[in-house]
């Protein structure tokens, strides 16, 4: 079968302290994962490293090319002057692909749509509300049709419905043969999708 | 004031200059947006320091100014970028270093006019040759600035989403180093060092505090420095001070300006 991701006795450090210590996760097409463990056990670092961001001090990763991660923070200064849909765009850059289609705006289009932000294309990034920049992050992940979509705490600040769209979202997704990694605290995400596995993570390691 | 245009100097200056002045300006978007608004600053005392180099060895400016600031400009960016706080002392050592260099080695060889040229520009000694290096390079920049738009746009917005994306941005890094390495070598001979880094950030910010989105803050901070460089000009020629002192008090004053219309309005 071809992983989605294939992580390894993974450990991860900052500095010299050892955050994440031998974790090994795979994933195939299809696959729903939940992240779960107290405050600083270390989920958004694993999340990050899969995602690029963080070495790994020891261990080995495979991952599918194709990736769209949402960070629990968005590290953009909130005052950047940028359009909303100039922010979702960017979901479609990729290495070696310089310009934008026809089709990537497309995608773009119906990612917005489909978040129900369309209204705020033209906003300027500073005038969002928390909710809103949310569903911005998600729509640009989800418009960059991944292999493999790396969520941290996505549904932080979405209300009732938004959070009802997303999972329609993630549902479609998995069902194209994404596979999916969520980072969250809320026990009802998990019952939001059958047949997904859930990965506690506590001291570095997993439960 | 019209006459002047007869003058093939003064055309040269005036085409030199407007290129370089649009070029700033726009990657001074960039540089301003990811906080390293006093790399301009740092890098051309480092090519002052490489002038003076140039002229102690009698050798063409250029041929030391170029690599050397691109070198520092990389490793300014690079340093700001991995160790986020250091940036700024980074810029501070290197640019007080060299310029105490440049002024050590050219006050031990034979006083030339040349390094003095350079610290304060000479917008009216543009050379043919200076005239095509800044053509030439304007039309890198601005090529660069179409061809890398949307990734420029995306590293400047968050370098971290870039990576995630699976973008190398130490290439990007690499280039807009590059780029604002050059836009500061070919600018030192109309401002003069001490100048240049101004003609890169003011524009800018005036045009953030006007635009909407960064496509227009990009286009709008090329027109306002472009504006304000033949204003600068002709204060200059005018009042017969230096260009890039005549440049900056005009940026400076349309900053001033815009900022006390917003005032206003609201
Ligand atoms: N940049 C950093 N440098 C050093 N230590 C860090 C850094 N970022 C996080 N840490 C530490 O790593 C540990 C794990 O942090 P992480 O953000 O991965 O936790 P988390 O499980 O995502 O927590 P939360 O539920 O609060 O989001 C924490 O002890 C934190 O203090
Ligand atoms: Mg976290």
């Amino acid at each position: 079968m071809d992983l989605r991701l294939n992580l390894q006795n993974a450990v991860i450090k900052y500095e010299e302290k050892i955050i994440i210590d031998g974790v090994s996760i795979t994933a195939g097409p299809g696959e729903m994962i939940f992240i779960t463990g107290a405050n600083g056990s270390g989920k958004s670092t694993l999340i990050k490293t899969i995602a690029g961001l963080l070495p790994l001090a020891s261990g080995k990763i495979e991952r599918a090319k194709k990736i769209s991660y949402v960070p629990q923070v968005e590290e953009a200064d909130r005052n950047f002057p940028a359009r909303v849909k100039e922010i979702v765009m960017t979901g479609r850059q990729r290495p070696g692909k310089l310009f934008y289609t026809q089709r990537d705006k497309e995608l773009v289009r119906d990612s917005m749509r489909e978040l129900e932000i369309e209204d705020l294309s033209e906003h300027e990034l500073k005038i969002l509300s928390g909710g809103q920049l949310r569903r911005v992050m998600l729509a640009r992940a989800l418009c960059g049709l991944p292999d493999l979509l790396l969520l941290d705490e996505p549904c932080a600040g979405l209300d009732v419905e938004s959070h009802k769209i997303l999972f329609e979202a993630l549902k479609k997704n998995l069902a194209r043969g994404c596979a999916i990694l969520m980072v969250t605290h809320d026990d009802s995400d998990l019952a939001g999708i059958t047949s997904s596995r859930v990965i506690n993570i506590s001291n570095g390691r997993i439960l | 004031m019209l006459e002047l245009l007869k003058y093939p100097f003064v055309q040269r200056a005036l085409i030199a200059g407007s290129l370089i002045s649009f070029c700033a300006a726009v990657l001074g978007v960039i540089l301003v947006l990811k906080h390293y608004s006093l790399i301009g600053h740092g890098l051309s005392e480092i090519g002052f320091a490489s002038l003076s180099i140039a002229s102690a060895l009698n050798i063409p400016a250029v041929v030391i100014a170029t690599p050397s600031v691109i070198a520092a400009s990389f490793v300014i960016m690079f340093v700001s970028q991995r160790y986020k706080t250091a940036g700024d002392i980074a810029i501070a050592i290197a640019s007080s270093a060299a310029l105490a260099l440049g002024i050590i080695i050219s006050s031990l060889g034979s006083a030339s006019s040349g390094t003095s040229s350079y610290l304060f520009g000479s917008v009216l000694a543009v050379s043919e040759g200076d005239l095509i290096f800044s053509v030439v390079l304007s039309l890198i920049v601005l090529g660069a600035f179409i061809i890398f738009y949307d990734r420029f746009f995306l590293i400047t917005y968050s370098e971290d989403y870039a990576r995630s994306l699976g973008i190398n941005t130490a290439l990007y890094q690499l280039i807009i180093s590059i780029l604002t390495a050059l836009v500061v070598v070919s600018g030192m001979r109309i401002t003069g060092t001490l100048l240049i880094s101004g003609v890169i950030i003011l524009p800018a910010v005036t045009a953030g505090s006007l635009a909407s989105g960064f496509k227009s803050l990009v286009i709008l901070s090329g027109l306002v420095s472009l504006i304000a460089f033949i204003a600068g000009l002709m204060i200059s020629f005018a009042f017969n001070i230096p260009a890039g002192a005549g440049v900056i008090g005009a940026n400076t004053l349309i900053l001033i300006l815009v900022k006390i219309l917003k005032l206003k309005i609201k």
